[in-house]
């Protein structure tokens, strides 16, 4: 499951601070849209909710930074980009390593394949 | 233990001076991450993904010496990414040196034998080898073949020029006790100084988390695989950690002993998991919600969590918090029966 390409509407049902919490939380560039109209793409790396003034900080697409942006200037939040934590997981490695064994076994004419037990057999 | 005396007296002064000073929370090992990139994937680490530009950046020598400075650990712990991939890595590793720092350069040790000739041997400095087990457990947890077989040129040539090496390895679910077993006796065989242990967590932003151990498994699986332990094993850790590990000891996390430094700030609340970040030590130390973290506050992110970065403060704390504690550690370590 990824957030990628969401594009949020903030309202009664969907706050804010939620908005930045999923930003907070997502591995790839998004782009905070401020009220003002104007355009921020970058990594958000921190946010304090609880803060009296409550803001993010982020690094731009260029790595340059960080650039602190208050709550109140923000309209919304677009999850524009790439989600670098999606996909290539252990499950995939080993699925694959399974099938490369199978393969392997398959040509050699042998019938047992997976994973050799270790010594005690586990 | 494998610790030479001289590290041991410098952790053992600096824990009783924070005793003293009636230091409820103080850091043993500071995790100084000067950078996110490296030249592996692994599955399960959480540590490198994000976008290029981050990838791209890295800390400065005098950003990472300033917060060396401003934490006052004994210990330096540079992870990653591949702090081998650091441009800097000789200027930085010299510096912490003069500042007589015991760093743990913790590394898959794909570059260390190219590397080597930037490092001179000194007992402050430890390649903390990156060996999730044999070679076939080893190349399937870093999703990559032949890895194993370049980690333990990597261990020889540093050896034969005279450098302190460790090995520090993850466990994940399905973990071979016997496996495991052979495992040490390979690296005891390879000559390394010690072997670091830990179970691995269950990162919120990790891209699966099923194969990571949770407690009963994990007291088992440390149970079995450290039962009877041989003598030529020698671990470079506490180990009242690795009778916790057992099952034998109940800990509380101290998330504040490994205290994490990044190109984001200094992070909250452990090494692990990122709720923020600080601008610095001190604002981490006063301002993070430690209620918050642990197995007795509740927080489902901590429930199954029995990692070194959490729970070896706990340990070297505790030995130093009573004679008790300090009797358990020397009869262990004496005695060889964890
Ligand atoms: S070698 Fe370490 S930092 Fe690199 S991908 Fe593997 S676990 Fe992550
Ligand atoms: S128990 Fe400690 S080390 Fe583990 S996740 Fe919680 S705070 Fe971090």
């Amino acid at each position: 499951m990824t957030l990628e390409g969401w594009v949020p509407q903030i309202n009664d049902y969907t706050s804010l601070r939620e908005v930045v919490d999923f930003a907070f939380d997502y591995r790839g560039n998004t782009t905070v849209v401020k009220t003002n109209g104007k355009e921020v793409v970058g990594y958000i790396f921190n946010r304090e909710a609880d803060a009296p003034e409550a803001f993010l900080q982020l690094f731009d697409e260029q790595g340059d930074g960080p650039f602190t942006i208050p709550y109140r200037d923000i309209a919304t939040i677009k999850f524009t980009g790439k989600d670098t934590a999606a996909g290539n997981s252990w499950k995939a490695w080993v699925e694959r390593k399974e099938m490369e064994r199978a393969l392997r076994a398959a040509a050699s004419g042998a019938d047992r394949v997976g994973r050799d037990p270790g010594p005690d057999g586990a | 233990m494998s610790v030479p005396v001289s590290q041991m007296y410098t952790v053992a002064s600096y824990i009783l001076q924070q005793k003293l000073r009636r230091r409820k929370r103080y850091p043993f090992v500071l995790m100084l991450e000067p950078m996110f990139r490296c030249n592996l994937a692994c599955a399960g680490c959480g540590k490198i993904q994000y976008p290029a530009q981050i990838l791209k950046k890295h800390l400065t020598v005098a950003q990472c010496l300033a917060a060396v400075a401003e934490c006052g650990a004994p210990i330096v712990s540079i992870p990653g990414g591949e702090p081998l991939m650091y441009p800097d890595i000789d200027k930085l590793v010299t510096e912490l040196v003069k500042h007589r720092k015991y760093i743990y350069l913790c590394t898959n040790a794909i570059l260390l034998k190219e590397k080597l000739h930037l490092f001179t041997p000194s007992k402050y400095l430890t390649f903390s080898v990156h060996m999730d087990g044999l070679r076939e457990e080893h190349d399937e947890a870093v999703c990559r073949d032949g890895v194993f077989d370049e980690a333990v040129e990597g261990i020889k040539a540093a050896l034969q020029r005279g450098f302190r090496v460790t090995t520090n390895t993850t466990l994940f679910d399905g973990a071979s006790p016997l496996r495991m077993r052979e495992f040490f006796d390979e690296m005891m065989d390879l000559g390394v100084e010690g072997m670091m242990l830990s179970p691995g967590y269950s990162y919120s932003k990790a891209p699966d988390q099923e194969h990571f151990l949770h407690q009963t498994r994990t007291n088992q699986l440390f149970s079995e695989m450290l039962s009877k332990p041989k003598r030529r094993w020698k671990f470079n850790q506490s180990p009242l950690f690795l009778r916790f590990l057992m099952g034998k000891k109940d800990f509380e996390c101290t998330p504040w002993g490994n205290p994490t430094f990044n190109m984001f700030g200094w992070q909250r609340p452990c090494y692990l998991l990122q709720e923020g970040y600080a601008a610095s030590f001190q604002e981490l130390m006063d301002g993070t919600k430690w209620e918050n973290y642990g197995k007795k506050s509740g927080n489902e992110k901590c429930r199954n969590c029995m990692v070194h970065c959490g729970y070896e403060a706990t340990a070297v704390d505790h030995t130093f918090s009573s004679l008790k504690g300090f009797a358990e550690t020397v009869s262990v370590s004496l005695s060889g029966k964890l």
